[in-house]
């Protein structure tokens, strides 16, 4: 019977999806009632990711139900989105202006972080030799 | 004239039109029909012409916002199954990570303040290099408006993996570390995905460095919180 189950739970991601959501719920109560500055999410990441390294919780049971959620997290955004039907000041010089800061903060953050990661790899290796 | 549509109708209409928008996507996989840009652009035009409200919109789809929840905490996997990694390369992909999250609040902040954006519309905009669950936490936490985020992050994502995939073949760059970590925390979700088109590694060290930030965007919330 316990056989039986397992192997339905470990094919069937809708139940795996199920279950992270249970995990989670009592998460966030956790997180509210302990006042944690961190959302249930990260409570429950960090306990999931604890649940996995420990060996505890063997990766095949959730696998299918983590990519679920990870695969279709966009979904999740739309209604975020559906906001913007408050927001009309976005259509004129403000949404350009945002656009500008957008443009010029990505092209600083992505030569920054290329740019240390390098040199730390090649410290890393000018060190190993 | 207002029609509302029923509540449930709406949750109806956007889990539709997202799974038709996925499947589009699969076979037809261009920028214009990533599947968040087409659900948005389709339920926006349809609420327009509706005159429909905000509120009602809400009503019924505030379950999907809730599961942002669980997919935050899905985040687990992509650093269990990369942990021989973070074990070997942890210092680098911290310093990355540090001067990235470092570099984007700052100079987001700057250049916001420079074209003379108020005090809200900066506080929105911090979050804009970090993927969209953790962005909006850090939004409701500091101060900024949850959807002006939502927005900056999703037009970060889609400029940055263009920008990124020039700035690739321009800057000098040996590692497969490097150009993972330019793309993961300049560009979060759209950024792995096009990192991980050049390689395994660099969209592995792509997916972690998008977490790692997440996470250390939410570590800086109540300091920032603290500093006001």
């Amino acid at each position: 019977m316990l056989r039986r189950v397992s192997i339905l739970f470990r094919r069937n991601r809708w139940l795996q999806a199920g279950a992270l959501t249970g995990l989670w719920w009592c998460c966030q109560w956790l997180a509210q009632a302990l006042a944690l500055p961190v959302p249930g999410g990260v409570v429950g990441m960090v306990v999931l990711l604890g649940l996995l390294l420990s060996g505890r919780l063997p990766a095949s049971w959730i696998h299918r139900g983590t990519t679920g959620f990870l695969d279709h997290m966009v979904l999740f955004f739309v209604p975020a989105f559906m906001a913007l039907m408050n927001h009309h000041e976005l259509l004129g010089l403000v949404g350009l202006k945002m656009l500008g800061v957008i443009l010029g903060s990505t092209l600083v953050v992505m030569v920054g972080t290329a740019l240390v990661v390098e040199l730390c790899m090649r410290g890393r290796r000018d060190h190993a030799l | 004239m207002r029609s509302e549509l029923l509540p449930v109708v709406w949750a109806a209409v956007t889990v539709g039109l997202y799974l038709l928008a996925h499947r589009l996507h699969r076979h037809h996989a261009r920028l214009w029909t990533s599947p968040l840009l087409l659900t948005w652009a389709c339920c926006f035009a349809l609420a327009l012409a509706l005159h429909a409200s905000y509120r009602n919109y809400l009503r019924g789809t505030h379950w999907l916002l809730a599961l942002l929840g669980p997919a935050t905490m899905a985040f687990a996997m992509p650093i269990f199954e990369q942990r021989q990694l973070i074990r070997r390369h942890w210092p680098v992909l911290l310093a990355g990570v540090l001067t990235g999250s470092t570099l984007g609040f700052g100079s987001s902040w700057l250049f916001a303040r420079w074209l003379g954006l108020s005090t809200g519309q900066c506080l929105s905009m911090l979050p804009r290099s970090v993927t969209t669950p953790f962005a909006l936490d850090f939004a409701r936490k500091v101060g900024g408006t949850p959807e002006l985020t939502a927005t900056c992050v999703v037009v970060t994502g889609l400029l940055g993996a263009s920008l990124g995939q020039w700035l690739v073949s321009w800057l000098p760059l040996r590692s497969a570390f490097a150009r993972g970590a330019l793309f993961g925390m300049g560009a979060h979700t759209v950024g792995t995905a096009k990192a991980r088109e050049l390689g395994e590694l660099e969209g592995s060290v792509a997916g972690l460095t998008m977490v790692l930030a997440g996470l250390c965007c939410l570590l800086a919330a109540p300091v920032l919180v603290w500093l006001r």
